[in-house]
This record gives structure tokens, sequence and C-alpha cells, in this order.
């Protein structure tokens, strides 16, 4: 028996209860194996890809977790493929709880970028906002270029 | 800014890097949605590991893209 967590994309045309009749028959196939169980299932809701995906700018994206056992699986992600309806799935082996996304990391950290290639275009729109608040012994470093060679 | 010495991850005990949690993973993607090399993000071995294994993760997943900016 194995924690499972898996993250579906559907089309967005799809409605809710479309989806949940789908999650609905794909789950059967996971609760074949004996003891196997659904613990959890989130609805991340609509949401828009990073890139297309089969000419797709949305995705309806759920999240869910399982358990089950390793041999359930070939023929759960067997029906999950022949769904045309679903853009992507993506089954790992579960790292703990559902957690809310961007629970760490709060706004208090500037995002650590460090550019050496196309550099000189638009600098001062992200990293210009660092106010010295967490170490102050990063100030003297302070331009990318200084370090770099 | 200035490259770390300590890990963001480590300072935050963070036991397992989210893929689902693209705000963070952002963080670490140059604006051509690249991975910031550990000479620029400090993280310890450990957690660049994870971070490039949930950026991938999350790229599948058209939460991050591969490529930033490919239309314009």
């Amino acid at each position: 028996m194995r924690d499972y967590e898996v993250v579906y994309i559907f089309k967005s045309a799809l409605g809710t209860d479309e989806i949940d009749a789908r999650l609905q028959t794909y789950h059967e196939k996971i609760l074949e194996a004996d003891g196997s169980e659904i613990t959890a299932v989130e609805h991340w809701g609509k949401r828009q890809l990073a890139y297309p995906i089969d000419r797709n700018d949305n995705g309806y994206y759920v999240v869910a977790q399982f358990s089950t056992e390793p041999e359930a699986l070939p023929e759960y992600e067997r029906v999950l493929k022949l769904d045309e309806e679903v853009l992507r799935h993506l089954v790992v082996l579960s790292e703990g709880e559902l957690a809310v996304p961007s629970s760490m990391h709060e706004d208090d950290d500037e995002p650590p970028r460090r550019k050496r290639d196309d550099d000189d275009d638009d600098d001062d729109g992200g990293d210009d906002d660092d106010d010295g608040s967490e170490d102050d012994d990063a100030e003297d470093g302070d331009d990318d270029e200084a370090d770099k060679d | 800014m200035a490259y770390r010495k300590v890990c963001r991850f480590c300072e935050k005990n963070v036991e397992r890097i989210d893929y689902k949690d693209a705000k963070v993973l952002e963080r670490y993607l140059t604006d051509r949605g690249k991975i910031l090399p550990r000479r620029a993000t400090g993280n310890c071995a450990r957690h660049q590991r994870q971070l490039g294994t949930a950026i991938k993760r999350a790229r599948y997943l058209a939460l991050v893209p591969y490529i930033h900016g490919y239309y314009g």
C-alpha cells in the first residue's frame, strides 16, 4: 500500500458535474484494489496554463490523494490516457498532506534572481524593492555584476 | 541580489519542495524560464535537487513555463 498524489488537468469547457463524474470513474479503478482509499480531493478550479496544451489556454485543475497498491495504477492510468478531456495528469508518490500552495516564502523574500545574459532589458521591474530588511550583510554585494568574475 | 550562503529552504525548514507551488518555483527561474543555478540561488545540494524535480513536474503540469515569453 502506498500513498499517491495525482494532479489532473481537464479541459476547462467541462462542467463541474462532468468533472465529478469523471473523477468518480477514475477513482473506482483505484478502489478496485483491496484496502485502497481516496484520502483527499481538492478542486483548484479553472487556471490559466503556462503554455497552451492542444490549443487549450485554460485548464481545470484537480488534485487528489489516495493510497492503493502499485498494481492498481497501470489500469487507472490507461483509462486516464484514453480520456481526451484530460489534458494532463501526473501521478507521484505523495509527500504528505495537501498543503495550501504558497505556504512558505511569504512576500518577505525577494527572488534570488541573478541574470547574466539579457540583463539589460527591464531589470528594475523585479528586484529593486529589496529593502534589505532581512540580511544587512548582503548589502555590499548588491549589484549582480560584482561577484560574477 | 547578492548570492546567499544560506539555503532558503533550509532556513524555512522545508522538508519537501512542493511542485504545485508555482509562486515559489517561479523565483528560481530566469526570465526565460531556465532553472537558476546553485551559485545564483545559494541553495544547498539537497534542496537544489528537489527544486529541479519540482520545477520539472510543474512544467509538465503547465504551472510554470518551459520557455518564458515564447509568444512575445
